[in-house]
């Protein structure tokens, strides 16, 4: 699903954010990515959502070479995957349903589409109750589930997650956790960025950890070494 | 794209003209004074056109006599006059000073009364004869023959009238083109910058929108709607304003000169219309598009700006 080989990436003010990164994640995997501020770990997501490119090396995304995709193709890259942010980034203006139905409208999908699909949606994350209501009058729990749904919603084969967990309290991070692993459990492949280690160590899921630019840990591999 | 999504696109257009509506009223001030700048300099070259064409097409001639002559010299220099080669002495008429200011007393109307003390002695108007040319050909020779003849005090000549008409039309063509042009970078300056003003208070929408997968067309379509409807409105009213203006305003300038024919408005107006709304259409659709390039190219938390 994603590979990279021998990536690195210096911004254009001399921080170099990835250095000689090298890694697989297969279809269907929950991986947690671990790791300090600054060491790497946006970049790494940024790579993958053809928001910045690498300085070398090779990155191939549900079996696109990234150095191939041309600029004008990049929008459809991106319907492959699903976003959700560690500040929900929803529009106030627009009630719970409108911010769902905002990212189908966006992929050109037909009203009778919406209709049947965002309620739907909204049901898989617990929300159908709330349809009506205004981010301002949700939890932050409830909010990150809104900016889930909205991920969901066009059936992206993969979620990125930016500390998804980073802005709700401790006890409805788990739920939201939880959400995205009976998600993962559905098929779509899970990437998480997180500063929580007491997440990573309850969900025992695959876990990356970047440092200074490198990877310094990554399970899968430890897995293979002592399998091998 | 589905009809679903344009019809979305195109809400959301109006979604930002109505968000957005102070400056999008100073857009639609300002657009209209260049449209209004820009039609009223058309207008009124048509009409100097017009009445150029109409001049050029008129062989008759007065001719103003000394005010001393009296009735004898005055039939003399008629007889003089239709003399000339270039005379048809059939329509040489003779147009006395009293007919001449009761003509203008009649095209005055009720405000005729002003001149109800030039009569008689006091009439400051000449004695005159209307005369016609044979051939426009030899308009100059003709009039340099009438103007030697002795009584004869002056000639309304058109050719003056036409070189005067050549040289106003062309200064408020020069002064048009100048304040249109000044008016039209301000209008794409205060649009593009309405626009950008719209896009800021929507970033984060811009920002999800790339994020969940949307082609910079489609982010486009709802700014490029937004200055397109600013255009449309600001057509629509000074079109209107326009036209409503041309009809009083013709009819006094043809109280100050009576020789003024106003083009009939009904001639020119849907090309006003659709003159105006094409151009304000397209100035707010590049303003829009103007406004968006750098912008586009932002990526992720750059959008933030």
């Amino acid at each position: 699903m994603i590979q990279f080989r021998n990536v690195s990436k210096t911004y254009s003010n001399g921080t170099v954010a990835l250095r000689n990164v090298n890694l697989d994640v297969d279809k269907g995997e929950f991986v947690f990515i671990v790791g300090s501020s600054g060491a790497g770990k946006s970049t790494f997501l940024k790579l993958i959502m053809c928001e910045e490119r690498p300085e070398s090396g090779e990155i191939v995304v549900n079996g696109h070479k990234l150095s191939e995709v041309r600029k004008g193709d990049v929008p459809y890259l991106r319907r492959t995957m699903g976003i959700v942010f560690q500040d929900f980034r929803l529009i106030h203006t627009m009630n719970v349903y409108d911010n769902v139905a905002f990212a189908m409208h966006v992929v050109g999908a037909s009203n009778r589409m919406i209709r049947k699909r965002v309620p739907y949606i909204l049901g898989v994350v617990g929300l159908q109750d709330k349809m009506k209501c205004r981010p301002a009058e949700l939890s932050g729990g409830e909010q990150q589930r809104v900016g889930l749904a909205r991920a969901l919603v066009n059936n992206p084969k993969m979620i990125i997650a930016d500390e998804p967990t980073g802005n709700v309290d401790p006890e409805l991070s788990f739920e939201i956790v939880d959400l995205l692993s009976e998600i993962n459990r559905r098929g779509t492949t899970i990437l998480m960025v997180t500063h929580e280690h007491n997440l990573v160590r309850h969900f025992n899921r695959r876990v990356i950890e970047i440092h200074d630019g490198s990877i310094v840990a990554d399970t899968a591999a430890m897995q293979e070494e002592v399998m091998a | 794209m589905t009809p679903s999504s344009l019809k979305y696109l195109l809400k959301e257009g109006f979604k930002n003209v109505w968000c957005n509506r102070t400056m999008s009223l100073a857009s639609v001030v300002v657009l209209i004074s260049c449209l209004l700048l820009t039609g009223a300099a058309v207008v009124f070259s048509m009409n100097v056109n017009e009445a150029m064409a109409s001049l050029e097409a008129s062989n008759s001639l007065t001719v103003y006599l000394d005010e001393n002559l009296n009735n004898l010299e005055s039939i003399a220099v008629g007889n003089e006059i239709k003399k000339l080669d270039n005379i048809d002495p059939t329509q040489c008429v003779y147009v006395p000073k009293d007919d001449a200011i009761q003509k203008y007393t009649n095209i005055l109307g009720e405000d005729g009364e002003i001149l109800s003390g030039l009569t008689g002695e006091n009439n400051p108007l000449p004695n005159a004869y209307r005369v016609t040319l044979i051939d426009l050909e030899k308009y100059d020779e003709t009039v340099a023959q009438i103007s030697a003849l002795k009584g004869v005090y002056k000639i309304n000549d058109v050719s003056d009238i036409a070189d005067k008409l050549t040289s106003m039309d062309q200064i408020v063509k020069i002064v048009c083109i100048c304040v249109v042009t000044f008016l039209g970078v301000v209008s794409l300056f205060i649009i593009s910058n309405t626009i950008r003003v719209t896009m800021y208070s929507r970033r984060l929408e811009i920002s999800i929108m790339k994020s969940v997968g949307a082609t910079n067309g489609f982010i486009r379509i709802p700014f490029v709607v937004e200055g397109m409807i600013i255009g449309l409105i600001s057509g629509a009213l000074s079109s209107a304003l326009l036209l409503l203006a041309y009809g009083p305003l013709a009819g006094a300038i043809s109280g100050i000169m009576a020789s003024f024919q106003a083009i009939p408005m009904v001639s020119f107006a849907w090309w006003i219309v659709l003159g105006f709304l094409g151009a304000g259409i397209l100035v707010g659709m590049v303003g829009g598009l103007i406004s968006m390039g750098k912008y586009l190219k932002k990526e992720g938390d750059s959008i933030d700006w």
